[in-house]
């Protein structure tokens, strides 16, 4: 089964203020490991690096520190001409990660064919109903339409489809349903917990929605200002939150249980606080994070 | 798994995006091919049918008639032979041109955009150099440099083309820069394609438009300029084209002669060719950028208002809609808003809830009377019941009169308004801007109190007044245009989705601030999102909308213990519970069990 470990990650932005150039750190000394049937959620709000974190999970970014390691099956290291065999995203907006020209056809047969999958015509035809039918669409009946004629949960599932057509066992989901209409979110994080049970996938789920986290997720990664300041396992951080900022994101979500409380975290009380330390409910001890680089 | 013989279902033999690619049919496109087609087919067949364009006959300037249908020119040539084959020249210019002009610029414009860093740099510096080269003048002096018996059509071409592709590359690579950083190129970088496959197969077709676009353009571009070139005798030395032809004629004398036969018509094809080129260009364009199209209206039918506006039943109530409808009157009429009907006390907050097109801003739109064509009340009332004591059916105001309403007693906050703030004007001008609007009277000293009054209000520092809007956080901004709509103490405040686009924290600080203003202030609020449970903490009073009809309306709490409709209660279970009973939402992978449509 394949393994991914980030190890101590670090991401710097230039950033021009004024006529200087300046460093801009969006992902500071991040680890974690991603590990098959498992879930990790990075929880956190924009501008705290989680999306930055995926893109250089998918290889979309370089780190400007630290190493990602994927161990294939028989514990020996994969090479970085088969990291994307390996490892997949399943974006954010379905409406923007299909290309509106193509059919659904071509987003799955592309990739089936560039990870040597499906050879021949009859047989990468097969494997794209094939994938169709994993993500429970109506396979026959969408294969030759482009994404315009689609609804957004339907696009997720073909995003989904193309995120496994290269036989990934490392998915990595950026918000995968914050775009999509309340009423099919349930649908398509199900469909993804699915095929993680089904194929045994480690998957990295990045939200900012704690109650989906706590849900969907084994362990949660509190980030702010590109650094972890909790973790543990999704209940033991939802319900039981320790650092200032969790607990400032946790009340602040809408809670119609609740009607009339009044916040009870002071923001500034999160300010005080900062990234210095981080709590971690499997060691239940605070660490301190020293920078990384 | 259900195994797929090949025989069931065949695989799809070459289908692309082509069609969305195609222009929609309109007059301007029908006149534009009609121009291009019958020019391009006399240019084609022509010269086939009229005798030698050479032949010197005894004829001199003989005006049209007879054998000459367009006359002859001084040394007795038959003017419409000339046409055909100058038309002939001309066209076979202008293609060479604009493929290669297109050619250019997509090598220069689409992978520099692509590629990004030292390469794009080198080739907007390149282009950008080529661009600020006059290019007529270049033109005349690289084709006079070139011996006049050498200077074949294709000489021709190729400088029009060296000095015509940098503009359109400029717009090819702006256009590219934005489409790189699209998700679905993302998407193709994380399958693994290679660079120039992804600019090929992924960027590329969807440049097809503005391609399409900018060769039109090269080629009207060549046309004109190598007429304008041959003219000043530095065209072509081995074609005649339509330059040539009035090089001839004004070296005739043929103005001065009256023989009107021999320059007008080369002139006329030149000015229709382009008119034609132009006209399809605009159809292009409407692809590229669908908002410019022309919308067809149906005839606007008098709106049927059968209920009269509604009689002040309770003096407790601020704004009654009854039954409205709103209907798109596109081509299938969609009809967004049915019958809806809602009443919103003084100092309540009502929560409007519904999916995306559900007619929920829709709804917003129309209430103000903001909804533009196709969109169109067809029928219900829309009732504000002032606190002085006056009913106002706004449906029925006139334009100045709902200048004055708006704002004054009903304000709206739209999604995504902390964006709308203008960038380069201070947050103390924009709100100013209002008072002076609607309150001419009033002094400066107390505008400017009135402003610092607002912000205080909504929890902002005064001092940030003569900031810009780029000078603060999303939050901040969010809270200016709620200030803004408080300026002048509205009765009733829309809000549409007011802090989606904001994180929860911020979200939280927000709805705090609105719900202790409508205590202290006492304006009715109606509130609308997509986030039930956000309303069911939030509001006094729920209505769920679903396909343009209120499906559910009662107070927050009954919403939320004893739903009746089954699509409330649908949404309500989409909701996961932060902190509460897993419910629904074990991690099983199987679909949720109340509903499968989910």
């Amino acid at each position: 089964m394949t393994t991914l470990e980030a190890r101590r990650l670090v991401k710097d932005f230039p950033v021009r203020v004024g006529l200087r150039r300046v460093k801009l750190r969006a992902v500071d000394d991040v680890s974690f490991t991603l590990v098959p049937g498992r879930t990790v959620a990075l929880v956190g709000e924009s501008g705290s690096g989680k999306s930055t974190i995926a893109r250089m999970i998918a290889r979309l970014e370089k780190p400007s520190g630290g190493d990602i390691a994927l161990t294939a099956p028989d514990g020996s290291r994969v090479p970085d001409r088969h990291y994307r065999d390996h490892v997949q995203m399943v974006f954010q907006d379905p409406f923007a990660s299909l290309n509106p020209f193509h059919t659904v056809e071509h987003h799955l047969a592309r990739p089936l064919k560039l990870h040597g999958r499906a050879a021949g015509r009859e047989e990468t035809w097969r494997q794209v109903l094939r994938l169709l039918e994993r993500v429970s669409l109506p396979a026959r009946d969408v294969v030759h339409r482009r994404p315009h004629e689609l609804s957004g949960g339907q696009r997720q599932r073909v995003a989904i489809a193309r995120a496994l057509a290269p036989g990934a066992k490392v998915v990595v989901a950026d918000e995968p349903v914050s775009m999509l209409d309340v009423s099919i979110r349930l649908g398509v994080l199900n469909l993804l917990a699915r095929l993680q049970r089904e194929e045994g996938l480690a998957v990295l789920y990045i939200t900012h929605d704690l109650a989906t986290a706590r849900h969907f997720s084994d362990d949660v990664l509190v980030l702010y200002k590109g650094r972890v300041v909790e973790r543990g396992p999704a209940d033991d951080v939802i319900l039981n939150p320790r650092h200032p900022y969790t607990k400032l994101l946790a009340a602040a979500a809408p809670n119609p249980d609740a009607r009339g409380r009044a916040l009870d975290v002071d923001p500034a009380e999160v300010e005080r606080a900062g990234a210095a330390a981080a709590y971690d409910h499997t060691t239940g001890r605070w660490e301190d994070v020293r920078t990384a680089g | 798994m259900t195994d797929l013989g090949p025989a069931t279902v065949a695989p799809p033999r070459g289908r692309a995006g082509w069609r969305s690619m195609l222009p929609r049919w309109s007059p301007k496109l029908g006149v534009g091919l009609g121009l291009i087609a019958v020019i391009a087919l006399f240019g084609l067949l022509g010269p086939l049918f009229v005798g030698d364009p050479v032949t010197i006959r005894d004829l001199g300037l003989t005006p049209p008639g007879g054998e000459h249908p367009l006359g002859t020119t001084l040394t007795g040539q038959d003017v419409l032979a000339q046409l055909a084959h100058s038309t002939r020249g001309s066209l076979h210019i202008g293609l060479l041109v604009g493929v290669l002009a297109t050619l250019l610029s997509a090598l220069f414009g689409i992978v520099g955009g692509y590629v990004g860093g030292v390469v794009d740099e080198a080739f907007s510096l390149f282009s950008n150099v080529m661009l600020v080269i006059p290019g007529l003048p270049l033109v005349i002096v690289v084709s006079a440099f070139v011996p006049a018996d050498q200077r074949g059509s294709w000489t021709v071409a190729v400088v029009l083309a060296i000095t015509g592709w940098a503009a359109s590359a400029r717009v090819l690579r702006a256009q590219t820069l934005s489409l790189r950083t699209r998700d679905y190129v993302a998407a193709a970088r994380v399958a693994g394609e290679k660079p120039w496959r992804v600019i090929a197969v992924e960027v590329l077709p969807n440049l097809l438009p503005l391609l399409a676009s900018q060769f039109v353009f090269s080629v009207v571009y060549a046309i004109l300029s190598e007429a304008g070139l041959s003219f000043l005798g530095l065209g072509a030395s081995n074609s005649s084209t339509l330059g040539t032809m009035l090089y001839y004629a004004q070296n005739g004398f043929a103005l001065q002669r009256e023989a009107w036969w021999w320059f007008v018509p080369p002139g006329l094809v030149i000015a229709l060719f382009g008119c034609g080129l132009a006209l399809v260009n605009f159809s292009i364009d409407e692809i590229i950028n669908p908002g410019l199209r022309d919308i067809p209206r149906r005839p606007r039918a008098e709106a049927v208002r059968e209920p009269a506006p509604a009689a002040r039943t309770d003096d407790d109530v601020v704004l009654t809609v009854d039954r409205l409808s709103v209907v798109y009157q596109v081509d299938t009429p969609v009809h967004a808003v049915k019958d809806v009907s809602l009443t919103l006390r003084r100092g309540e907050i009502l929560g409007l809830a519904g999916e995306s097109g559900c007619g929920k801003t829709t709804l917003a739109y129309a209430v103000d009377r903001l909804h533009r064509p196709p969109a169109e009340i067809t029928g219900g009332s829309v009732t504000f019941h002032d606190r002085d004591g006056e009913d106002v059916d706004v449906l029925a105001l006139r334009p100045e009169e709902l200048r004055a309403f708006r704002w004054s007693k009903l304000s709206v906050v739209f999604q995504g308004a902390m964006n709308a703030l203008n960038p380069v004007i201070t947050v103390r001008a924009q709100l100013e801007d209002v008072l002076i609007t609607h309150r001419p009277g009033m002094s400066r000293a107390a505008r400017r109190a009135r402003c610092e009054e607002v912000l205080r209000l909504v929890g902002v520092d005064p001092r940030r007044l003569g900031s810009f809007p780029h000078e603060l956080s999303g939050g901040m901004r969010q809270r200016v245009v709620i200030a803004m709509a408080l300026l002048l103490d509205p009765q009733v405040m829309i809000m549409d989705e007011p802090t989606t686009a904001l994180d929860v924290v911020v979200q939280r600080g927000i709805l705090r601030e609105i719900m202790r203003l409508r205590d202290e202030i006492g304006f009715a609020v109606l509130f609308i999102t997509h986030d039930l449970p956000l309303l069911l903490e939030l509001a006094d009073r729920i209505a769920v909308m679903k396909d343009g009809e209120i499906v559910e309306h009662g107070p927050a709490e009954q919403v939320h213990r004893e739903p009746r409709h089954p699509y409330t209660r649908r949404l309500l279970d989409s909701f996961p519970s932060l902190t509460g009973e897993r419910g629904a939402f074990v991690r099983s992978g199987e679909p949720a069990p109340s509903g499968g449509a989910r």
